[in-house]
């Protein structure tokens, strides 16, 4: 008898929590603006990101986009004024565990519910995906996604309110395979790629890199599966095929430090390993390091579109000290290990994205938005030396450079000069 | 003629309650809400009528059969998918380079209102020839075969990306409104959900009251003494596979057209693992307990995130360990889960109620 | 030829680890019939706490003991407050209780260490030997060696102690365990403590080659599933040949066969798993049971 009263009465604690939000009465916000998520007060945006689930990793980037949006709120702009033209941005975050029918559900909340103007940052490319044609159907710009695939930018004109940001895998790979001509002109390749649309993006733009000659230089080509657990057996096989050049299309985390310490097991000691952008933070090297010895990583070669924050020649350098000085007043509490790349790629994506709510103007709508997204052409300071920020009619692809870096004891530097990728 | 016990009215006149007030809950919300805000509460609860369809299936299976199911969701999974190549048509597969083999009679798309049932049949008849082997599986041996077919249906999802649409899986058309009728979309979208959660429901009743339950349950609490009875439990245990399943396609189905994108990430094992957990907290041989479990798998894992009541600072994984520690305290204090509490409830009131008659009688 | 057979050797190494958790859980299966669905997370918590003790200063061997110790224990504990309550109730509630443990677990270790992956110390030199072609990485011996060893040890165990005797009594029949005046439930809890120290070396053993992060059981244990009941869900023996014989099987599979390659190994794994539970449900070595009304 105790032991079911105890029960209910736990459920119905439980259901208390639950059910009570399904019936909240709502306020609606005071919107003075035709467009929704803009007051005199503030700009609400949202997305939605993977806390929770099997990429919970790349979580810091939502973290990284908090801390500056907290900065910014805090600090006098160029107008004196605090926030954007002095509008407060209020930044809601959905954990939908990778599952793009709760990025749906979630999707709809942001924009339904909490009535955002815009959705900014979503992660991951079946995510958005699966909201692109909602937010396109209802003109709501779906901006600066944290995903590399080129769908965003070849398909802009069927949907004209999504837009990406960062270098797109394509071109990245493209990158890698001039860089590869050019430096390495008589190299046997073997590549090992996520068999993905992640992965399979890489491994196309680093064919087109190679153009004529990419089938006489791949000496192996093999792909692993998220649920594998032991990369041996297709390793072995690339080591047999004896390919001095390794590129490995990997995601950031398990993948990378496993298919590295797997190569390191079956002494496979190809002359160059190439590691794609998305992968090689300083983090997952650190720990490859770990697995593998340092030896073993060091000369590790890969691109970059932002500028490496722990390399020391950039200690001095305005935008690596603004970040530091932003991730360490504003940032999470406990602070963070600033080598995890994901927590700088959030401040820049999100200073990006400040600048387009300036450029949106004083009384910023959502057509406004995009046509300041539509119409970029300047020099993001988190971004490589040289690298421009460039779209127009017919480009949508706001990055689309790179430059190969080089890894060694522990961070990255530059060592080649600015490639195209698109 | 009988006399119909009160608390049967009572019963029934709840259900007629609910009924009536899910008929009418988006109008409360269009009137207390703002427009915007309304429309997410309804499709929230068009979610709501969505899993209860899927667990009314889970229900017939695991609840009133017996029979462990770790892989419902496959099921699931294989009605949205269905709906998602029939209402896409080959002309819609084309624009995204798909090109299914052509003996599988996918037209040229039709409304997906129509997909629903044939997703049902489709899923059922699979569900049916499963459930053939399943027939040498018991208790935990098919526990782990239904979690291997759960496993697998995501990969193979993957895998036979000609068809599926691989990994990108499948944006359907943004739904509308058919045959011009003159409601609103998000409206249409509700009451499709609910009425095929009616129909179900109602099925499911007929079901699980006459003798088809009653051999399913016989089966469930005992099964060599049922088949000594001269129970087909051969002919009952699929049919229990072949119904679950079917509802479980109608449930893919719908989901299918409201969320309107399909891909192997949408039905991971856990989600089959979830239904599962979400039909025993809600309650097992139960059919109300089925709407208790929706209405858990829809509202918590969102408000476990940003709780209204209690506002701690929730790391992302918290939701997780509520979640598995909820499970396994509602397992150790009330198997019955929620409906089953009521049950408990009610029956500790018509005994203090008859205790209370007899003991007036034995005073008269 | 050498290829092949380095395809086996790796296969080995993989089946090793498979074989360990395999272990673990047809040790609680025999003794209990309970399929415990949480052994995995159990096995990645303890890699976790081995991973913590190591960061404090503690060496490999010493870490690695005193993880079994606390593993051990955490393993007793789960059966003595959360299945003992529910043994005797209906099979559906003992499996959501293990799955319950399941997902709080893997939401604990997350929230206790962070998702992001951690460098897990090797006890074994990251060297290779050439034999006849076949490159061999000695951390793949070692972890072959453990494996064996472990087998070994708890084979003796029960072969030659009394404690390894009155549990296996227990396991044969509780009831008559019982009358002979065996205290069942320490015995129970005994069998969870070991079994839990199984996953913990499975975990350890995992983590160099698979890197640690919190999901790094979750499709070990499928695999696991489908070796205990390839070599016969309450055969120790069977779940060792399975492991290993399944890591080879899925690696030749994989490299061999187009229709599979690395898309489908875990799908060919579980039709493995279906085909023996159809066919011969006892699996390898496992004993037929036989219910008479």
């Amino acid at each position: 008898m105790k032991k079911v009263l105890l029960a209910v009465v736990a459920l119905g604690a439980a259901l208390t929590v639950s059910l009570p939000g399904a019936f909240a009465r709502l306020e609606a916000p005071k919107a003075r603006q035709a467009d929704p998520g803009v007051t005199s007060r503030s700009i609400t945006i949202g997305g939605t990101f993977p806390f929770s689930g099997p990429v919970s990793s790349y979580a810091p980037i939502a973290r990284g986009m908090e801390t500056y949006f907290r900065f910014v709120n805090a600090r006098r702009g160029p107008d004196g004024k605090r926030g954007v033209y002095g509008r407060q941005i209020i930044f809601k975050t959905y954990d939908d565990g990778y599952n793009p029918a709760r990025t749906v559900q979630l999707t709809q909340q942001l924009v339904l519910q909490d009535k955002v103007f815009a959705i900014y940052g979503s992660l991951g490319t079946e995510p958005n995906l699966a909201i692109r044609p909602y937010l396109n159907q209802r003109k709501i710009p779906q901006l600066q996604i944290a995903t590399g695939a080129s769908y965003w930018g070849a398909q802009h004109k069927a949907f004209p309110w999504t837009m990406g940001w960062q270098t797109d895998y394509i071109a990245e790979g493209r990158v890698y395979g001039k860089w590869i001509l050019q430096n390495r002109p008589r190299a046997r390749i073997a590549i090992f790629y996520q068999n993905d649309d992640y992965g399979k993006d890489y491994l196309r733009g680093v064919k087109q890199g190679l153009g004529s000659r990419a089938s006489s230089m791949i000496a192996s080509e093999l792909s692993y599966e998220v649920t594998d657990t032991s990369y041996a057996s297709q390793i072995a096989r690339q080591r047999a095929s004896g390919a001095d050049t390794w590129i490995l299309l990997t995601t950031a985390g398990t993948p990378t430090v496993r298919a590295l310490g797997t190569g390191r097991a079956v002494g496979y000691r190809p002359e160059q390993i190439v590691i794609n952008s998305v992968a090689a933070t300083d983090q997952v090297m650190a720990a490859a390091a770990r697995t593998t010895g340092q030896e073993y990583v060091n000369g590790v070669v890969s691109t970059g579109y932002l500028k490496n924050n722990t390399n020391p020649k950039y200690k001095n350098d305005p935008a690596i000290r603004s970040f530091r000085r932003i991730m360490g007043k504003y940032g999470p509490e406990g602070g963070v290990d600033i080598r995890n790349t994901f927590y700088y790629y959030g401040v820049a994506n999100a200073s990006e994205f400040v600048r387009l709510l300036y450029k949106a103007g004083k009384n910023p709508t959502r057509a406004s938005l995009m046509a300041a997204a539509r119409n970029r052409n300047w020099v993001n300071p988190y971004t490589l030396t040289g690298m421009r920020t460039l779209t127009r009619k017919g480009d949508a692809f706001p990055l689309d450079q790179g430059k190969i870096l080089r890894y060694n004891n522990g961070s990255f530097t530059e060592i080649s000069p600015l490639y195209k990728g698109r | 003629m009988p006399r119909i016990s009160p608390f049967t009215l009572l019963k029934f006149a709840c259900v007629l309650a609910v009924a009536v007030f899910v008929a009418v809950l988006p109008q409360i919300f269009d009137s207390r809400l703002d427009p915007g805000s309304a429309e997410f509460r309804v499709g929230q609860f068009t979610l709501v009528g969505i899993w209860f369809v899927a667990l009314l299936g889970l229900n017939v299976l695991t609840g009133f059969n017996g029979q462990i199911s770790l892989g419902h969701g496959a099921f699931v999974g294989l009605g949205a998918y269905v709906t998602a190549l029939l209402s896409l048509g080959r002309p819609g597969l084309e624009l995204y380079m798909l090109d299914p083999p052509s003996w599988l009679p996918i037209g040229d798309g039709m409304r997906p209102v129509f997909t629903i049932p044939i997703a049902a049949l489709v899923t059922g008849i699979i569900g049916f020839l499963f459930g053939f082997p399943a027939l040498r599986l018991g208790g935990v041996s098919l526990a782990l075969a239904t979690l291997a077919v759960a496993v697998s249906f995501p990969i193979l999802m993957k895998r036979f990306d000609e068809v599926t649409g691989g990994g990108g899986g499948v944006n359907l058309n943004l739904p509308t409104t058919p045959f011009g009728w003159d409601i609103s979309t998000r409206h249409w979208l509700y009451y499709e959900a609910w009425i095929t959660a009616g129909i179900v429901l109602v099925l499911a009743w007929l079901l699980v009251r006459g003798r088809v339950g009653r051999a399913f349950r016989a089966i469930r609490d005992g099964e060599i003494a049922a088949v000594s009875s001269g129970v087909n439990s051969a002919l009952y245990k699929t049919l229990a596979f072949g119904v679950s399943s079917a509802f479980a396609g109608a449930a893919g189905a719908l989901l299918a057209i409201e969320v309107a994108y399909v891909n192997p990430d949408t039905f991971p094992v856990g989600l089959s693992i979830l239904l599962l957990a979400s039909a025993v907290i809600g309650g097992l041989g139960s059919l109300a307990g089925a709407a208790f479990g929706a209405l858990l798998y829809v509202f918590l894992p969102i408000y476990s995130q940003n709780p209204p009541i209690v506002s701690w600072d929730f790391s992302n994984q918290a939701p997780a360990v509520v979640f598995g520690a909820v499970l396994i305290a509602i397992m150790l204090l009330l198997p019955g889960g929620v409906a089953g509490g009521f049950r408990r409830l009610t029956g500790l009131v018509r005994l203090g109620l008859a205790r209370r008659r007899a003991d007036r009688s034995e005073l008269a | 030829m050498a290829a092949f057979l380095q395809q086996v050797v790796s296969g080995l190494a993989q089946g090793a680890i498979f074989a360990s958790l395999a272990l673990a859980l047809v040790l609680i299966y025999r003794a209990t019939d309970i399929l415990n669905f949480a052994q995995g997370e159990m096995a990645t918590f303890s890699t976790y706490v081995a991973w913590s003790l190591m960061n404090h200063g503690l060496s490999f061997w010493p870490a690695f003991a005193l993880t079994l110790l606390i593993a051990f224990v955490g393993g007793a504990a789960v059966e003595r407050v959360l299945i003992r309550p529910v043994e005797h109730r209906p099979e559906i509630v003992i499996v959501i209780v293990t799955i319950g443990l399941l997902i709080a677990l893997n939401g604990l270790t997350g929230w206790i260490w962070g998702p992001e992956v951690k460098a897990f110390d090797s006890p074994f030199p990251l060297r290779t030997v050439e034999v006849g072609g076949v490159t061999i990485s000695l951390q793949d011996v070692g972890v072959l060696a453990v494996c064996l060893v472990t087998v070994a040890l708890l084979w003796a165990f029960f072969r030659f102690t009394t404690l390894g005797l009155v549990m296996r009594a227990v396991a044969n029949s509780q009831e008559a365990s019982r009358l002979l005046g065996v205290r069942v439930g320490m015995m129970l809890a005994l069998g969870w403590g070991l079994a839990a120290v199984l996953g913990a070396v499975a975990g350890m053993m995992a983590a160099p080659a698979l890197t640690l992060d919190p999901n790094l059981m979750l499709i070990v244990l499928i695999y696991a599933f489908a070796a205990a009941v390839l070599g016969g869900i309450d055969s120790p023996v069977g779940a060792v040949v399975g492991g290993l014989a399944l890591g080879v099987m899925i690696n030749l599979l994989g490299t061999y066969v187009d229709f599979i390659g690395g898309e489908l190994r875990l799908p060919a794994a579980l039709t493995v798993l279906l085909i023996v539970l159809l066919v011969r449900p006892q699996g390898l070595f496992g004993h037929r049971v036989v219910r008479r009304v």
